[in-house]
This record gives structure tokens, C-alpha cells and sequence, in this order.
């Protein structure tokens, strides 16, 4: 258990949605163990011990995120809606505990609502995620909850209030992290050779690259290979960094039901397959691409749920994008008939599908680059809400708007 | 009052008495129905002997039962079993259910003893019994065609009225009320069949919320790869579950002497659809139609049913299996449990059965003629009395199904702590160690898992009390249907408070256990697995369990629940504390 919470408290870290110095997680066995600032641990231990669960991530992100939304919530306001789908999916709506709801003698309000949703944002704190089963769990969920919130702050100073100074102030070390490309470093994944053994290889070096260039949030989305008449794909929930042994053989004919636990989107990858000369597909979840996804100029539409309902083909930087749900919901039937042109498709409020004809460096890059390009157009729109005077970045640097 | 009726139809079958009595509304909210409520109702009479005619037999069905809430239109029958002696409840769903709701009941309550075969037929009125003699020995199907014209049907089969210790109650579209022999509890009380036909409405509190926490739930069942993926039980139904587990190596096969069968691809879930061209079959008002059958609409079986007639007797003849499973339907007798006291017998005698013997001895096991005397009383019960108990694969007498613990040390664990036995669906730890839902764990591992263990048995206990089937929590979770409950209910139940619900419950049926004379060292699994591999290969290892490592995590389990080292309570009046 100590192993696990070292490990997971590592990871969100590392993936840059908690901050060391201001983040915990804890986990109860047959006593409650924890991991990360101490300062947090009687709040953690508090709420836990309360609980029906395996663990429990408090923690703050970097950035101010939480702040900003707060300054723009109406003051009445308890719960967020998430915007993206993945969250929307799996999480609901998320509720929000004012500083003045709570303390560490009195945590009855935390107790309440993560004892009906899986993560909750706490003015004060950050976010408070739990884990039904095990510490991994508490992980995902703290992400998910930090990938909405990344996604409606972000969203939301592009299509409502124009951003103030100190929301600027607060989140300039996001503008010049922006201002930097991610770098193209596909040059040494290794191509599917042939042999299982390579192939696998193959397949673990392009998905751990994918997590460490942040271009999924926490570590999901899915990534196969074609070979012969089977497909090598991913298993359900598995870490894209860390798939040994995480990777189901699935027949053309259906023959066997082993790959049973294969990704939700076996459906997908499948059509995509049938559909074009693809031998390889990798799927992410990149936080701008994302982002920019949920943008239409469409008016007067009468669709309500665009993000499972909408049937238009909508175009950014030449990548078709299209609407539809998980698993054996839509995406499957929108996505392989848009794919094989661009070589990628974006998926509504969700993530982005690559193909590659040999290996997986062409669908690689064409993620970065899709991504990079998303970055820099989010920075050009946010600028152009700004007064003449106010910069985003203080000098112009190349890949800046 | 929303969800609930408020109603239980209670009979005396030794006087004939049938009386409507209410139903506090206290009660029903904090045991929501179904395994609850049933649970409750026994409080009183959990000690009685499973064959003693004052033992109650309960069917419940539970609040969400009757509205469109996924999965729901389910029961569960609760008594004592004359197999374990534990407390014990199954959930089956059917068409019975739900006209059980629509006849204004939320529980049926029996008890006594008839002198002459009856059957209970139900209104929302209230009961009638009818005289039953002309239908004593029929087969389950013939039963209920007899009485189909007064409503849906539960009956017992020749198994029953011979109190086969793992009979079955049979729900008319051939659910089982399986395992632990209620069947021959309803067989001691000479009550062949119930039947009930009603049809009033189940009203919804909050429309508009139920409707988008049904919406949510259908997107997790398509988003959830095991329900309705490609290879999912939605397309192959459970034997889906067929190459997975060979693939895992953890196919129990020749009784439990090695964990994978060669030729298990003879009866897979492709297998089946080449042989059958099944279709799509389920339990009433459910979206994902996990059951297959025949083009003649006859049932083919599960995956525990398939892999134990099939690889744990080392059979690969699908037709045969195929027959044993509609044998033991017609006989009203548990599958799981009749396949693996045939792999206990065969192991005793240094030879397992052919094909051809099975469905003559199941006849015989039905009938309590010849072998099938012995057969009839479960493997542990045969094992002891041939002098070598230790080859009944089973917990507490239940025989062990399709999942050897050995390639799953959560499900190894939670075979032990299942008050009703040798059960996989008590704690569902494939769920996490095969499933990978809702995430993944190391099968291999027994770190964590008896808090993982006890918090699954509290969520399951909720989820027969709902009642829902559990694979929709393959996809969905407590939130969902919490939300169903919420807006049927007007009453706020969200996952903290329901798995509150389900550790009550648990408790209880711990206790009851205990105070029948239950202790840890009941919470035990055949030797077997602490001495002997299983079949290892391709680059996966299949050792035997660590007897240390797993006593360790017994005791955690048992500091965890509360309970004290003996698996007992401290407090010997916890029932007293409890509402």
C-alpha cells in the first residue's frame, strides 16, 4: 500500500495537475497511511476515516485554476458541470465546498459529497478525489476532475468575460508554458517488427512517449496495431505508460473472446481498420485539442447534446471533427469515414484518433502537431480578447501568437 | 411513499391463514428490499432448522423494481440453506418480480408446512391457495404451463420435492433462484409453485432526474467494453467468459487438479453462436440481454454452468452440456452445484464421468435413486461420508464455481468471508482481477484486498437489495443507481449512505451465521490450494496460495469488518443496536 501511494503521488506530480508542496494522498488498509504534505493529513485522515473507500487525494493544482473559477462562478453556485465527455461520462456533475462549509473538526460537508460523487473541488484546497478500490483509483479521479476543470477555466475565458488582469497574473506561467512547442521527439520508437515480441515493444514504447508528452490526461486513451488478420490493442483502463502485459490479441473472425478486456474503443479502432489502410491508431486525450474541440460557430443549431448528437463534419487546421460517445456509442460509426484523408479525427469535448500506415511515429506526430497548433490558436483567440495594451506573453517568442 | 408499497402478503401453509400486514416505511428505507428486507424478516427465525416448517421462505422484491431503472425487474428469495446451514438469498430476475410489485406487495412471506401439495396464487387482493396434487413431480416447464394462465410463475421441480440440497427455484423464462437448495426449502413446505398476476403501476417521484440517471447508466453500459463490446455478454453472453479464463489459466478443470482445459474451445462463446445461432434472450426489462438461446427459445447455459459440466468433469461435448444444462432447468437443480459434486464423485472413484453418464445421473440425483441418494447431498456432505472431505471443492458446503482462486487471490479471499459460501458473486472480485472494472487490480496479489473485499460485499448487499443485476456494475456504479433511487424515492441515497445499507446487511447475515454456530474456521478453502500449482505456461505461473500471507489478510479482513479474531462479534447483542 505505502508502494502504491508513493507511486500515485509520484504520477501527479509528475504530470504536472498537483503541487508537492500542497498535496497528499492517503490510503486505509486496516489504518489509515498517506503520502505527500503533512500539513494535509489531519483533514485526509478526517474525511477518510469517514469514508467507505479505499483512498483519498487531496491536493492543489499549480495553477491557480480553482481560483479563477471561483471568481467567475456565481457566489451561489455548488457544482460544475464538466464539458469534456470523458468526465461528463464518468463523473457527473461536480460539486464545490466553500472554505466556510468546512473544517478539519467539522469535515461533515466534504464527508456528504464524496460520499456521492468521486471527486468534489474545494475552495482552500483544491481537489478532493476518492478511490472506491484502490489507490490508483483515487488517481484517475483527481485527474479527471483536473482535466475538467483545466477545460471549463480554459473554455471559459474564451466564450464568456474576457479575462482580467489578475486572472492573466494568475495563470501566466500556463501562457508561457504555451509559448513553448512540445517537442516532435519521435525519431527513436521502435517500428512493429513482424515477431509479438517487437510488436509489443513497439506498441509499449509509442504509449508510454504518448503519456510523457502529455498528451492524455492522467494516463488514458488507447493505441493498437494491426497484424495480419488480429489486432494487438490495449486492455480497458490500462496505463498508456505501462503496458506490459496490458495488451489483448483480438481476431478478425471473432474466434476467440480473450480480448474480452480490450479498450472500449475496440469498436472503434476495428471500423477504422476496415475502413482505410491504417496499420496502426493511437488515441489521446490532449488538453488543447480537446479544448479547442468544444468551439462552433454554428447558430440557431436545434442539437442540445452536441457532443453525443451532432452530425456535422467540422473542420480545425484541416483535422475533421465529430461527435459521439464511448464505447458502442458513436464513435465507432463517425470516426472511420473521417479519418483516412487527414489521417486524424477529433473527437467532440474527448480526444483525438491518429492513424499510421507503418508505425506509429506518423500518428504520433501528427498528435503533437495537431496539439501544437491548438496551443498556439488558443493563445491567438485569448489574445484577441485582450485590450491592445494587455500582452499574454511579454516578448514574442517563435511559436507564440 | 415512492418505491415501496408497504405491503407484505404473509401465508401459513399449515393453516391455510393468508394475511396482508404492512410494512413500516422505517424498515423499507433502511433495507431498501430485496437481500434486505429478506434479511430482516428473518430476524426472528434465523435459527430455525432450514427444513423446520415455521423457517419463513421470502421472496422481495426491491423499490426500483417496476420503473425503468436498468436491470431492476428482480427479487431475491431469502431462508436458510439446508446445503450450507448459512443464512442465504438469491436474486433472479423474470417477469415474476415485477408482477409481484404490480400486485402491490413489496415481500411474500411464507412459512409452515401443507399436508398435501398446493401452489400460492397471488392478486393484488391477496393469496389463494390451490391445490397442487396433479402437478407433485412434474418438470419445472410443464409446471409452470399449467398455471401460466394466472400470472408469472416460480416453481420447484422434482429436485425440490425431494429436497435435493442444491435445488432450485425456477422462475417461469427459466431463472434460477440457484445454489444454496431454497428450493428444497419450498419442497419441505409442499408448495410446488407460486403465481402471481398484477398490474398496477409504480409511480416515479422525479421523473426528469431518473430519466437522465438512466440516460448516464446506458452510456456506461456503452461505454463499459465487457457489456456491450464486440466480444462483450451482450453479443456472447457470459460464456464469453470461456476463452478468457483459459487464457488466464484459471479454468477450474478436473476438479480442481489443474486450471486450464485443452479443449475448452469446443463449447466457448464463438463456439456456441457456430452451434446455435443463438439468440439474444435476458431477463425481463433488461437492456443488455446477456441470456442466449436456442432458435426454439430453449436457454443455453452461463459460463459457470458450461466450464463445470465442461472442464472441471473433462468434458468438451457441447451437446451434452447443453443438455445437462436444460436437465437440471426441467429438474429444478442448481448447475454449478450438481457439476461439481459429478467432479467430486469422478475424483473419489479415480475416474471421471463420460458424456453419456451425465444426464442419467442427474435424473437419478433429481429422483434420490441409486447413486443420486448421495449425490443429491452435495459434494462436501459426499466426500465426508466416502472419507476424503478434502476433494469437495467447496466453502461452508458450497461447491466453488468457475473461477479457481488460485489465479485470483481477491476471489480466493472473498470465497471464505461469503456468508453464503463458496460464491463468487457475493465480493465479484473478477469484476477488478479479470475485468479490470472499475479498475484494475494484481490477481496475483493479496495486498489491499480485504479492504477492497469488504467494501465490494457492502456495495453487492446493496445491489440485491436494490434489486439489480450486477453486471450492470460492469459499467455503472452506486452513483447511477443511487440517483434512480433518489428520484423514485425522493429520498437522498447517494453510494456512501447505500454502502452503509449493505455493511448492515452484511452484518446481520454474518451474525445470524455466527450465532448458528459459524467461525473462522468456517472462512476456509479446500487444502488443495495451499498444496497443489496450477497449470502454468505461457510465461504465466500458477503457484499454490501462501497459507501465511493468506491467514494474514483473513485477519486484517476481520479487523477491518469489526469482527474479532474468530471471525465472531464482540457484542453479542448487535442485533439489538440495529433497526
Amino acid at each position: 500500500m505505502i508502494g502504491q501511494l508513493g507511486r500515485y503521488f509520484a504520477k501527479l506530480v509528475a504530470d504536472g495537475c498537483a503541487d508537492a508542496e500542497r498535496s497528499a494522498i492517503f490510503a486505509q488498509d486496516d489504518e489509515i497511511l498517506g503520502r505527500g504534505c503533512d500539513a494535509l493529513r489531519p483533514l485526509g485522515q478526517a474525511v477518510l476515516q469517514r469514508l467507505n473507500t479505499v483512498s483519498l487525494v487531496v491536493a492543489a493544482p499549480p495553477l491557480p485554476l480553482l481560483e479563477v473559477l471561483l471568481g467567475r462562478l456565481p457566489a451561489a453556485a455548488t457544482e460544475i458541470t464538466p464539458l469534456d465527455t470523458e468526465t461528463r461520462t464518468f463523473l457527473h456533475d461536480i460539486p464545490l465546498v466553500r472554505r466556510c462549509e468546512f473544517s478539519v473538526a467539522r469535515p461533515q460537508r466534504l464527508v456528504e459529497l464524496l460520499g456521492r460523487r468521486k471527486g468534489i473541488l474545494v475552495e482552500g484546497v483544491g481537489i478532493m478525489a476518492t478511490g472506491s478500490f484502490t489507490v490508483e483509483l483515487a488517481y484517475i479521479n483527481y485527474s479527471s476532475v483536473y482535466h475538467a476543470l483545466f477545460i471549463k477555466v480554459l473554455l471559459d475565458l474564451l466564450l464568456h468575460a474576457a479575462p482580467t488582469e489578475k486572472e492573466l497574473e494568475l495563470l501566466r506561467p500556463l501562457w508561457a508554458q504555451l509559448s513553448t512547442a512540445i517537442p516532435e521527439s519521435v525519431e527513436r520508437l521502435p517500428p512493429p517488427a513482424p515477431d509479438r515480441q517487437a510488436l509489443l515493444r513497439a506498441i509499449d514504447a509509442a504509449g508510454r512517449r504518448t503519456v510523457e508528452l502529455k498528451l492524455v490526461d492522467s494516463f488514458f486513451g488507447n493505441i493498437s496495431c494491426r497484424s495480419g488478420r488480429h489486432l494487438y490493442i490495449s486492455q480497458t483502463g490500462a496505463s498508456l505508460d505501462d503496458l506490459a502485459g496490458c495488451i489483448d490479441l483480438v481476431a478478425d473472425d471473432n474466434s476467440s473472446t480473450a480480448g474480452l478486456t480490450a479498450s472500449s474503443e475496440l469498436i472503434a479502432h476495428r471500423a477504422i481498420y476496415q475502413q482505410t489502410d491504417a496499420a496502426t491508431i493511437l488515441h489521446g486525450h490532449p488538453k488543447f485539442s480537446v479544448l479547442l474541440s468544444l468551439l462552433c460557430d454554428e447558430s440557431d443549431c436545434p442539437v442540445e447534446d452536441c457532443w453525443k448528437d451532432c452530425r456535422r463534419v467540422r473542420s480545425l487546421a484541416g483535422t475533421p471533427v465529430v461527435a459521439g460517445e464511448v464505447g458502442a456509442g458513436g464513435i465507432a460509426r463517425q470516426v472511420p469515414p473521417v479519418i483516412a484523408a487527414s489521417g486524424t479525427a477529433l473527437v467532440y469535448g474527448h480526444g483525438v484518433f491518429a492513424i499510421g500506415r507503418e508505425d506509429f511515429v506518423a500518428p504520433l506526430l501528427a498528435m503533437i502537431r495537431l496539439e501544437n497548433y491548438c496551443r498556439r490558436d488558443y493563445l491567438k483567440r485569448l489574445q484577441a480578447r485582450l485590450p491592445a495594451a494587455a500582452r499574454l506573453l511579454p516578448v514574442r517568442a517563435e511559436g507564440s501568437p | 411513499m415512492n418505491g415501496w408499497c408497504g405491503r407484505l402478503l404473509t401465508v401459513d401453509l399449515t393453516s391455510g391463514r393468508i394475511a396482508v400486514e404492512a410494512l413500516a416505511p422505517e424498515l423499507l428505507q433502511t433495507y431498501l428490499g430485496g437481500r434486505g428486507l429478506g434479511v430482516r424478516l428473518l430476524r426472528d427465525s434465523h435459527q430455525l432448522d432450514p427444513f423446520s416448517a415455521a423457517l419463513p421462505l421470502i421472496f422481495a422484491v426491491g423499490p426500483l423494481c417496476g420503473t425503468p431503472a436498468p436491470t431492476s425487474a428482480r427479487l431475491a428469495v431469502v431462508s436458510r440453506s439446508p446445503l450450507t446451514g448459512t443464512i442465504y438469498d438469491c436474486s433472479a430476475g423474470g417477469r415474476f418480480a415485477w408482477r409481484l410489485k404490480a400486485a402491490g406487495f413489496d415481500a411474500l412471506r411464507i412459512s409452515g408446512q401443507s399436508r398435501t401439495p398446493v401452489a400460492l396464487a397471488i392478486t393484488p387482493q391477496g393469496g389463494e391457495l390451490l391445490p397442487a396434487d396433479r402437478l407433485w413431480g412434474l418438470p419445472v416447464a410443464e409446471t409452470v404451463q399449467a398455471l401460466s394462465d394466472r400470472g408469472s410463475v416460480a416453481a420447484i421441480g422434482p429436485a425440490g420435492e425431494n429436497r435435493v440440497l442444491f435445488a432450485n427455484i425456477m422462475m417461469g423464462e427459466g431463472n434460477a433462484v440457484g445454489r444454496g437448495g431454497l428450493g428444497a426449502v419450498m419442497g419441505a413446505k409442499q408448495l410446488k409453485a407460486v403465481v402471481v398476476a398484477g398490474d398496477r403501476r409504480v409511480e416515479v417521484l422525479d421523473r426528469p432526474r431518473f430519466d437522465q440517471a438512466r440516460r448516464d447508466i446506458m452510456r456506461l453500459f456503452r461505454a463499459s467494453p465487457v457489456i456491450f463490446g464486440d466480444l462483450g455478454i451482450a453479443e456472447y453472453g457470459t460464456p464469453a467468459l470461456v476463452d478468457l479464463m483459459a487464457q488466464r489459466r484459471m479454468a477450474p478443470t478436473e476438479n480442481f487438479r489443474k486450471t486450464l482445459f485443452a479443449r475448452s474451445g469446443q463449447y466457448s462463446g464463438p463456439a456456441i453462436r457456430r452451434a446455435y445461432q443463438p439468440k439474444k434472450d435476458g431477463c425481463y426489462g433488461c437492456p443488455i440481454q446477456c441470456k442466449k438461446s436456442t432458435q426454439d427459445g430453449v436457454p443455453l447455459p452461463e459460463y459457470e454452468t458450461i466450464s463445470h459440466f465442461g472442464a472441471l468433469n473433462g468434458i468438451d461435448d457441447l451437446r451434452s452440456i447443453v443438455n445437462s444444462n436444460t436437465l437440471c432447468n426441467q429438474l429444478g437443480m442448481d448447475t454449478i452445484s450438481a457439476a461439481a459434486t459429478l467432479a467430486a464423485w469422478g475424483e473419489l472413484r479415480g475416474e471421471f464421468l463420460r458424456a453419456e453418464q451425465i444426464a442419467p445421473l442427474l435424473h437419478d440425483i433429481a429422483l434420490r435413486r441409486g447413486d443420486g441418494e448421495r449425490l443429491a447431498q452435495g459434494s462436501a456432505r459426499l466426500a465426508a461420508e466416502l472419507g476424503r472431505p478434502q476433494l469437495s471443492m467447496s466453502v461452508k458446503g458450497l461447491e466453488l464455481p468457475a473461477y479457481d482462486p488460485r489465479g485470483a487471490y481477491g476471489m480466493a479471499l472473498a470465497y471464505c468471508t461469503s456468508n453464503r459460501g463458496g460464491c463468487h458473486l457475493r465480493a465479484y472480485p473478477i469484476s477488478h482481477e479479470i475485468l479490470r472494472k472499475p479498475v484494475a487490480t494484481d490477481r496475483f496479489s493479496l495486498a489491499g484486498k480485504a479492504r477492497m473485499i469488504k467494501i465490494a460485499e457492502d456495495s453487492n448487499a446493496t445491489i440485491d437489495s436494490l434489486v439489480a443485476c450486477k453486471f450492470s456494475f460492469l459499467g455503472a456504479s452506486l452513483e447511477e443507481y443511487g440517483e434512480l433511487l433518489s428520484a423514485t424515492t425522493g429520498i437522498e441515497y447517494g453510494p456512501q449512505l447505500l454502502n452503509e445499507i449493505g455493511e448492515r446487511i452484511y452484518l446481520t447475515e454474518r451474525f445470524y451465521n455466527w450465532r448458528n454456530g459459524f467461525t473462522a474456521a468456517d472462512d476456509r478453502l479446500p487444502e488443495r490450494f495451499f498444496t497443489e500449482a496450477g497449470s502454468a505456461g505461457e510465461g504465466i505461473e500458477v503457484p499454490p496460495l501462501d497459507r501465511r500471507r493468506f491467514a494474514e489478510e483473513l485477519a486484517r479482513y476481520y479487523r477491518i469488518r469489526g469482527l474479532t479474531a474468530d471471525g465472531g462479534f464482540a457484542d453479542p447483542h448487535y442485533l439489538e443496536h440495529q433497526p
